[in-house]
This record gives C-alpha cells, structure tokens and sequence, in this order.
C-alpha cells in the first residue's frame, strides 16, 4: 500500500499550490497523474490508487517508551460493527470532549449528529480546534481519553452513519 | 538544564543521525513525525514516535504549535530542529525558552541577529572579519546602478532576508541591472516578505570556503576546521571536502581564527558554520554568511577531527560547555562526503521519488554512510530529495578520492534516479583531482558535458 488515500489528499493540494502543469508519479506500478489540463485525464487516477483501503488508519501503533505518558490507547473493542466510521484527528494536539472543564461533553454515546455537529475540541499550544462529526449518524464510542494527547490521525469517536 | 528527554523536531538521515547520538549518551528520544514518515527508520529508531499531521510539511514539520505542543505531551526538556525546517526560525528558539524547553542551537536574538545577511555584515565588520565590498540596503534600479559603478561590474544583487538563490542576480552592466531588478526583488518578496536587496562586488573565480565552530554561549568557542563546498548548482552544495587544501595552510590559520573572532564576538551557542568566499586570484576571503544550525556536511569535520558534533551540541544545551579544548581539535587525513539526491540529472534534475528496490551501500575502512534508508523504503515526494550521504576519509585527498570512486562503484541502490552517477564523474574529472575549479565549475563545465553524454 504505498499510495494511501491521506497521500493522494496530500499531492494534489500540493500540485494545487505549485503552479506545475503536471505531476505523474509512480509507485510499484500505482500511477498517479495530476494535471492542470482538464483533457490529460484519459490515463489518470487508476482505479488501484483510488481503490486503498478506506478504512480507519491503525494510528498510534507507534512505539511508547515506557517513562512516556500513555497516548489515551484505544480501548480494545474487537466487536466494532464494520459500518461504523471513526472521526480521526486532523492533527496531533490535546483532545477535549467539552468546550469548558466544567460544561456537558459536546456529544455523548447514543447523541444523534449531522455533519456540521461539534464533537470535540483539539487544542494545540492554547489554540483550540473545534472538530465536527463530517457525517450524520449516531455517536457509538468515544474513544479518546479528555485532556490526553492524541495524534495525528488518532480514532477520536466512532459513529453508526444513518 | 540537563537533557533527559529529547524531541527531534526532523526527518530523515538527519533525525536519525540526532536520534543516534542521543541514545548513545543515555537521552530519551521521541520524534515528531508526518503521517508519511510514520514507517521510517527514525520513527522506528526513537524510544517514541507521535504523529504531528499530514505529509505536508506545513501541516506537520513547519508548525511550530504542533512541534512545541508534541515536545511538550511527550515530556520532553529538550529540542533538536536539526537543519532545515524550524532550524533557524527564532520563533522555535523563543517559544522554546518560554515553555522551558532546551533549544538545542544558537538563543533566537542570535539567529535573528546572523539570519539577517546585512546585520550579519554588520556584526563581521565590528568584529574586525573582512566582508565583500557591497553595499547597504538598495531600494531601486538606479540606486543599484550608482552603487554598481563604485564597486565595479559584475555585482550581485542579493536578498536582505534570504538565501538559496532566491532574489539573487548577477549583472555585468547597468541594462542587466535594469532587466532583473525588478523580478528579483518580487521575487525576493514572495519568499521572505521582503523585497530589499543588496549588492556586492561579483568575484570571477571563487571558492566556497567555510569553518565549523561550536560555542557555549558565553563567549567561548571551538572550530572544528575547515570544509571546501565549492561544487555547486544553483549555491545547492553536491560535494564537500575537509579540510581546505586549496588555500595556503597560513591563510586558512586566517580564516579559522575569523570565524571563532566572529562567533565569539556574537556569544554565539551551539554549533554554526562561518560561510566565506575565497578570491582565487586575490588569495583573499570574505565573509559570507554564519548558518545557525548544523549544516548537512558536518561529518566531513568529524571524520577529520574524530568528534562527534551532535554530542558536542547536546553537551553545550546540558550547561556542560563544549567539552572539548582547542587544543583536543587535531586534524588527521582528507575526508569527502557526496549527496545522494534521488533526482535526475539528465531531466534537469527533476525529483525522482518512489520505492528504493535495492539499497546495498559500500563499506569499509574510511567509509561511513548517513542515511534513513532501507531496501523498500518509500522516498515521499513532499520533501528534499536528499536520502543520504556518502562520506570517505584517507589520509590524503587522493587517497579520499579513489576510496569515493570504489565506494561509489560498490553502491548498489535501484529504484530512484539519483545524483551517485553524476558525482562519481565529478570526482573523476581531471580538475577535480587536481583541485583546479571555482564554484561555477560544475555547472559551466561538469555538466554540459555530462549530459552530452
């Protein structure tokens, strides 16, 4: 899997940014062409590229010295519906399930959220993040420790979509 | 101020060159890393890998937040940037202080101070260290064409803010100056947020010369020699040499002895590089540039020297001093080091990224490889090209240079296009050898006639 859906997001923000007329790259046979010209597309985007595994990304597998403080592992449920999607975090920072230390917690098990529904707070050097479902369903698991260090990509939440 | 727990604020051969020196001397280590180099040597190699964000660099390596945030969950007393990146953005030095984190580098006054070309002239000038004849800010073509007939064409117009090229112009007449004046300063503009230039008097045949130092911040400072980084392409540095055997031994005395002057004088901390032109026909030099960070080609110092240059800056950052006296410095044999890019030199140098299928690198007495990579490795196309270098020492420069030769032809790494074909000739050349080339060599005559073939 050396192209991973993160990847392409990546290049092409990248190629957005460059001012390049084209970017063809391959992979262990895995092409990629980004192109500003709307006609170059016969060959592009192969379906084995487009095709990764959507799936959650494994995150946090990363090794952990043990006089390091825990990164809020996930709890370890093996029976996780395979149509429940994770909301992952958009980038390494404090995970807070409330806006305030003594307000309700943004979203609950069982709270029913649209895509625009607030779920929780990032924080990165006091600088707060608020993060939003992106889906409507219901809220399954949370899987985050408040107030721990989350990483990039880390599962935070998991929703059923409806 | 001891350093228990260090973050490495990089990536690649750099951060696990860090990471190894640390571990070495008993320090904890955790890398901040891009969702791309999850999977990397380094993050392997560190006692603890967090993710910071996506692959682009913006959103990971270049956030200073979530560099200072990730040291901090993480419990870490100290910080190493590395070069490149935050290396030598104040702001990471500052924040540092204020969160109580150790700043492995210079304090942020001092790089603020060196980072600033025209300050940093400024500095060398009160220091008694000579600067190219230039000029102050220039703000206009025709204040550059006035400033340009006292110095005497060709100048070279440069970026009050910058470096690597950009907003930099040669011009040999007042009409040059009119054509580029312009774009470079937009240019200039683009990439700093400042548009001021400045000029100096071109000198035809030059040398990049350049002097490793390490200071304690309180006035005292080591050189660790010399280096040669005259072949060149675009002022990107393809191969570096230690020590300087293009200059008379009692002129590079000189050199040495203005680099500490100059450092010195600024209290300068951690260790930095004293960058100088050497006027081949003037058998002079002038000061250029301090680099507040370590540089890519400080192990061609250490083979040299036989110390560790990491170490001695993770000892400055523990309030131990530098550890090593001037007279402990001694210098035994010539050592070499090539940049491995995987880019292509017949495609204009194109980037070349993707997986390394075979990586089987030389070895050997006087051979010592820095790289991140491993067969299967992926190369990800968001950063620098560079996956690692390839150092030689013997105890002459022609010893150096046929050990380069074999070990170079001993390298087998598939995959990627890279620059080893392309420096192979350029040690091979018969100018090379005999150490007859200025910096614009490589591109003036190297390459033409590489590519021709």
């Amino acid at each position: 899997m050396p192209l991973k859906p993160s990847d392409i997001e990546a290049l092409v923000e990248l190629f957005d940014a460059s001012g390049w007329d084209e970017l063809h790259l391959e992979i262990d046979g895995e092409e990629l062409l980004l192109s500003s010209d709307s006609r170059a597309g016969v060959r592009a985007a192969p379906a084995t590229a487009t095709a990764a595994p959507v799936a959650a990304p494994v995150a946090t597998s990363a090794p952990v010295a043990a006089a390091t403080a825990d990164a809020g592992a996930p709890s370890a449920t093996s029976a996780r519906p395979a149509s429940w999607v994770p909301i992952a975090a958009p980038n390494l920072g404090t995970f807070y399930r409330a806006p305030a230390p003594d307000a309700p917690p943004y979203v609950s098990v069982g709270a029913t959220v649209t895509p625009e529904t607030e779920v929780c707070l990032i924080e990165v050097m006091k600088l707060f993040t608020t993060v939003r479902a992106g889906i409507s369903g219901i809220v399954r698991e949370v899987t985050a420790q408040d107030g721990e260090m989350v990483e990039y990509g880390a599962e935070l939440l998991w929703i059923e979509p409806t | 101020m001891a350093v228990n727990r260090l973050f490495v604020a990089n990536r690649g051969e750099i951060a696990l060159r860090i990471l190894r020196t640390a571990r070495r001397m008993g320090i904890e280590t955790v890398i901040g890393v891009s969702d791309a180099d999850r999977d990397a040597l380094p993050a392997q190699y560190a006692d603890r890998a967090v993710v910071l964000g996506p692959a682009q660099a913006t959103r990971s390596y270049l956030d200073v937040n979530l560099v200072l945030q990730a040291a901090k969950s993480t419990g870490c007393d100290a910080l190493h940037p590395g070069y490149g990146f935050l290396s030598e953005k104040p702001e990471l030095s500052r924040r540092c202080d204020e969160e109580g984190i150790t700043f492995v580098g210079p304090r942020p006054e001092t790089i603020e101070q060196l980072g600033d070309k025209l300050s940093a002239r400024a500095i060398a000038r009160a220091a008694h260290v000579p600067t190219v004849p230039g000029t102050d800010h220039i703000t206009s073509v025709r204040d550059a064409q006035r400033a340009a007939e006292e110095l005497g064409y060709p100048v070279v117009m440069k970026a009050s803010a910058g470096g690597g090229g950009k907003g930099m112009f040669l011009a040999r007449s007042p009409e040059d100056l009119a054509t580029n004046y312009d774009r470079a300063s937009r240019e200039a503009l683009a990439s700093f947020g400042d548009g001021t230039l400045y000029m100096e008097r071109y000198v035809e045949a030059a040398r990049h010369v350049e002097v490793q130092i390490v200071g304690d911040g309180m006035g005292e400072v080591v050189h660790f020699g010399d280096r040669d980084c005259s072949v060149q392409r675009r002022y990107q540095k393809l191969i570096e040499e230690a020590q300087v055997t293009a200059m008379p031994p009692t002129l590079r005395d000189k050199l040495r002895e203005a680099a500490v002057r100059l450092t010195a004088f600024a209290n300068y901390r951690s260790a930095g590089t004293c960058e100088f032109l050497y006027d081949m026909a003037r058998e002079d030099f002038y000061f250029i540039e301090v680099n507040s960070r370590i540089q890519v080609e400080h192990p061609v110092s250490e083979e040299i020297t036989g110390h560790d240059l990491i170490a001695r800056q993770l000892s400055v950052a523990a309030g131990q001093g530098i550890g090593v006296a001037q007279q402990d410095v001694a210098f035994n044999g010539h050592a070499i080091e090539i940049r491995i890019n995987a880019e292509d030199p017949v495609a204009g140098f194109a980037p070349s990224p993707g997986r390394v299928t075979a990586w089987e690198p030389p070895a050997g007495p006087g051979i010592r490889i820095d790289s991140h990579m491993r067969a299967d490795d992926i190369i990800p196309p968001f950063y620098d090209s560079m996956v690692g270098k390839l150092i030689v020492r013997g105890d002459s420069r022609e010893t150096a240079i046929d050990r380069m030769l074999q070990a170079i032809r001993d390298f087998r790494l598939e995959g990627p296009k890279t620059t080893l074909p392309l420096a192979a000739q350029i040690i091979d050349h018969p100018d090379f050898r005999t150490n007859q080339f200025s910096t614009r060599w490589l591109e003036d005559k190297v390459l033409p006639a590489f590519l021709k073939e």
